[in-house]
């Protein structure tokens, strides 16, 4: 269904991308896949498929050992846009996030059913290949997690898994995603000074520069802002719409208003259910279902 | 009130009683400091470092047994150190809930504790009795196998400090495992696991039992890993159980040398730890 599985996740080193690109013998034309690639290709690709669905899925549950956190999840993602997952504590949405990035299977005992079809590929296929995967669907966490080295490193870090530039492409990737993440005038004089020393609004916007650079096609962020000041917040909410039309966005949020400012749509779940999905402002003006409006109204504190 | 005044007697019973305690334990170890020094600081001198240990009634010095001591120490370490921290990484990185791990956990804590003249003997056994003489090496084996529990039981330790959400970001980048623990989670912990490597050192540069089995000693000036060598603290138990008062100075240095030496790694030991923070 996917690429081949002609590259073994032991056998990945450090090639730049492009190599990865002609060992695929795709079998199904369904299965074409858009990997990571250079800037301008991929902004080719962008407007061929502009409003297209990007991740779908389909019957998806999850397991943590033997309770059941997802009960057959049916949904289609919009390429290009920002959907929030909302809900109450425990709804799944968390789960559901770090399923697109199969992060979970860093852990024995968690495992998912059914499919979720990225570009028109099964990615809980066993042959799709987790790292490579996790390159194109980049990822960031409630708590920021700045590595224990230089800004400059933090950013080149991902980078240099999958690419190899030379030291004036890199010097130039690491200011492009910095600036990205509007954190560029804050570090320029000290990009050789450790990561962990910033502030925490800082560190985040820093933890997004390092997903942005690796140029994903998608990014996942748990709760970017929930650990942050309303000013830090507001600079988060800012980079999201900046972003929102080179990647397709997924946020989960417990913030209502975050998710009314910043979303395209919405997604609300309770109990490992999706209760609804849509546009946002139907779901915070009309919703269908009466738990979400109950949610939406404060019912559920 | 009576409540609140019985209280307050209560705790200063208490905290009276934990300073005495202080004082008691404190108070052994200044008087070890301060004899080792008094003893042994008058001996100290340019042919300490320079000769070798001498024949009863001559001039000499400690060099042999530093060099020897190094050697030993050295090789221990670096024999030790990598299987230590290889140990400690499966047990954190990988086998974390695993039954083998928990039986590796449970096996190392015995090693931890062994007695080091069992492992003396255990290396004679293994290596002096084959090759049919006391060497460097044998030595050096003896002290690995003191070296790895402890390095293994840090490094563990260290790594289970490095909070999961950096490993999972990491990987959320796309790197392989491996890349993850070299680059980012072996980052997160080195001053950790360097402070566990030093006091290392420390406990194995003190250790004569299980040299007595294996390096044995040697009067001559000697680099040969391969032959009997020179350390300090076999030298010390010998020369401090001499009737000859020039091999007791000499014993006196040594002990305050060894002393000194530890106390100094032990500092930077603690220094590098802060850093961490």
């Amino acid at each position: 269904m996917a690429y081949d599985g002609s590259s073994a996740r032991g056998r990945l080193g450090l090639r730049p991308m492009g190599s990865y690109k002609r060992e695929q013998t795709v079998e199904d034309p369904r299965a074409r896949q858009s990997w990571v690639a250079e800037a301008g290709e991929s902004a080719e690709q962008a407007a061929g498929e502009s409003s297209a669905t990007c991740i779908e899925v389909r019957d998806l549950s999850f397991f943590y050992g033997r309770y059941q956190a997802l009960q057959a999840i049916n949904l289609e993602l919009q390429a290009r846009r920002v959907t929030a997952f909302i809900g109450p504590s425990g709804c799944g949405k968390s789960t559901l996030l770090r399923t697109f990035n199969r992060i979970y299977e860093l852990y024995p005992g968690q495992y998912a059913t059914g499919e979720i079809l990225i570009d028109g590929s099964n990615i809980l296929d066993k042959r799709q290949d987790l790292n490579l995967l996790r390159a194109r669907v980049g990822m960031v966490f409630q708590k920021p997690t700045p590595f224990p080295m230089s800004i400059y490193d933090n950013i080149a870090f991902g980078v240099k898994l999958y690419q190899r530039l030379s030291r004036y492409d890199m010097d130039e990737r690491v200011e492009w995603a910095l600036r990205k993440a509007a954190l560029w005038n804050e570090v320029k004089d000290k990009l050789k000074q450790s990561g962990t020393l910033l502030s925490g609004g800082q560190q985040q916007r820093l933890c997004l520069a390092r997903a942005v650079a690796v140029k994903p096609e998608i990014l996942l962020l748990d709760e970017p802002a929930s650990a942050l000041d309303p000013i830090s917040t507001l600079k988060i909410e800012e980079l999201i719409e900046e972003l929102k039309g080179e990647y397709t966005i997924i946020i989960v949020t417990h913030n209502m208003q975050q998710a009314a400012r910043v979303s395209d749509c919405t997604a609300f779940m309770y109990l490992g259910r999706l209760v609804e999905f849509a546009d946002t402002d139907t779901i915070f003006t009309r919703p269908r279902e009466k738990e979400t409006e109950d949610y939406i109204t404060g019912r559920y504190g | 009130m009576s409540l609140y005044v019985r209280r307050r007697i209560v705790n200063a019973v208490g905290l009276a009683l934990s300073m005495l305690a202080t004082a008691f334990g404190l108070f052994w170890l200044g008087w070890l400091l301060w004899t080792l020094v008094a003893q042994g600081l008058p001996w100290i001198d340019p042919s300490v470092f320079s000769q070798p240990t001498p024949p009863p009634g001559d001039a000499g010095g400690l060099a042999n047994a530093i060099v020897g001591s190094l050697l030993l120490t050295g090789s221990g370490i670096v024999i030790g150190t990598p299987i230590g921290i290889l140990a400690g990484t499966y047990l954190s990185e990988f086998g974390r809930k695993t039954r083998l791990a928990a039986v590796v956990r449970f096996v190392n804590d015995i090693l931890l504790s062994a007695p080091s003249i069992v492992i003396g003997v255990f290396v004679y056994e293994l290596i002096v009795l084959r090759t049919g003489h006391f060497s460097g090496w044998a030595g050096g084996m003896a002290l690995a196998l003191i070296v790895i529990p402890i390095v293994v039981r840090t490094t563990e330790d260290m790594l289970c400090l490095v909070p999961v959400s950096l490993r999972e970001a990491a990987a959320a980048l796309g790197a392989p495992r491996w890349r993850v623990i070299f680059a980012v989670v072996y980052r997160a912990s080195r001053a950790g696991i360097l402070t566990g490597v030093l006091l290392a050192v420390a406990r194995i540069s003190g250790e004569t039992a299980p040299l007595l089995f294996t390096a044995l000693n040697n009067q001559f000036w000697s680099l040969d890993m391969g032959g009997a060598l020179a350390n300090l603290p076999v030298v010390i138990f010998q020369f401090a159980m001499s009737p000859y008062e020039d091999w007791q100075h000499l014993a006196w240095a040594g002990a305050l040398l060894i002393t000194v030496g530890i106390l100094i790694l032990n500092i930077i030991a603690r220094v590098l730890g802060r850093a961490r923070q």
